[in-house]
């Protein structure tokens, strides 16, 4: 084995291990808001290291690899957080909101903003 | 009682998959003769063509592909035609709430690339795994996106079906071109060039190109028609 195959090798275990923790995560909670946070967070850094760590075992036949797999990392690191906050604001737009237990108003505080936008379209009809 | 069953099922499923990894018999019909072994010596004698999908696709099979693109013109005049009659909507988005200033902030950045990878996949059909179909589709996403993240972006209908009609126009161009030089439709008439160089396939590579144009061009088109429809 070779030093490249190791680091390639050690860099892919983690990256499964959080794909798989990511998603644990989607089956485990319990509201939209969760599962997203679960599973753009984990697969962001999973399918990074993932993908990071193909590109570092396949370097030994050719440099080439490794910055094809750094393009499409900054293409993940790019889409996917978006992709989430896409998904998440057509849920709170949907009126689906957070599940929240606690009596601290500050964890929810787009809802204020939120409803004073309602309001004001309510107003203008 | 259900879940007892479900994982039953999972089970046989389970070891059905497991026996055909753990003993898959890829070498067992290698040396029999037949139809496969004419397709994988002249796909890189004959027409050195790296992806022996794409030769067979395109060329050996190029019939089947202008039947499969004649399909998805259809498909798409069929959905037109039965949107056609909201019509009088067009104009008005059916989406009424805008996107926010990340997603189209990222759409302008994401686009370009979106769109070069599109090319990129369908003008190397003949090398890589893709070809025009998916390289096609793929642009109809880099549209999409765009078309979900800026309200006042606009394709003109009439350049896309110019463009896709002289795609088709153009893919039964070809095979009559090779009707005549070389006696059957969709025949190779063009220099086959080396193996694994972007110029080989001889017209392989062409009629990607113009397959992927024709996709993206109308799946474009049918995005725009249904995001545009009011009901």
């Amino acid at each position: 084995m070779s030093l490249y195959e190791i680091i390639g090798g050690l860099l892919s275990i983690i990256g499964a291990s959080f794909l798989f923790l990511g998603g644990l995560g989607i089956y485990r909670m319990p509201d939209v808001y969760n599962r997203l946070q679960a599973g753009t967070k984990a697969t962001t850094l999973g399918a990074m290291s993932l993908i990071l760590g193909v590109g570092v075992v396949k370097m030994e036949d050719h440099w080439s690899w490794i910055v094809k797999a750094i393009i499409i990392i900054v293409f993940i690191a790019i889409s996917n957080p978006i992709s989430s906050h896409a998904l998440s604001r057509a849920m709170y737009h949907r009126k689906k909101f957070p599940i929240i237990k606690s009596s601290d108003k500050n964890m929810d505080a787009y809802r204020e903003v939120f409803e004073k936008q309602e309001r004001e379209k309510e107003e203008k009809k | 009682m259900k879940k007892t069953i479900v994982i039953l099922l999972l089970a046989a499923f389970g070891y059905f998959l497991a026996i055909t990894f753990l003993d898959p018999d890829f070498e067992k019909d290698r040396n029999r003769n037949g139809v496969k072994n004419v397709y994988l010596e002249k796909t890189v004698s004959e027409l050195k063509t790296a992806n022996t999908v794409t030769a067979i696709v395109v060329n050996f099979r190029g019939f089947d592909t202008l039947g499969e693109v004649t399909v998805l013109f259809l498909a798409a005049s069929a959905l037109g035609s039965i949107l056609f009659k909201k019509r009088h909507h067009v104009g008005e988005r059916s989406i009424t709430l805008p996107a926010s200033s990340i997603v189209s902030t990222g759409a302008k950045l994401l686009f370009p690339a979106i769109i070069l990878l599109g090319v990129y996949v369908f003008v190397h059909g003949h090398l890589t795994p893709g070809g025009g179909f998916q390289g096609g589709t793929i642009i109809a996403t880099g549209f999409l996106l765009m078309l979900i993240s800026y309200r006042n972006f606009s394709i003109s209908h009439n350049i896309l079906s110019v463009i896709e009609s002289l795609a088709g126009i153009l893919f039964v161009v070809i095979g009559l071109m090779g009707f005549i030089n070389g006696g059957t439709f969709l025949q190779n008439f063009m220099p086959t060039g080396t193996l694994n160089n972007l110029f080989s396939g001889g017209i392989i590579p062409i009629i990607y190109i113009l397959v992927g144009f024709k996709v993206a061009t109308e799946l474009t088109g049918l995005i725009y028609t249904i995001l545009h429809e009011k009901g």
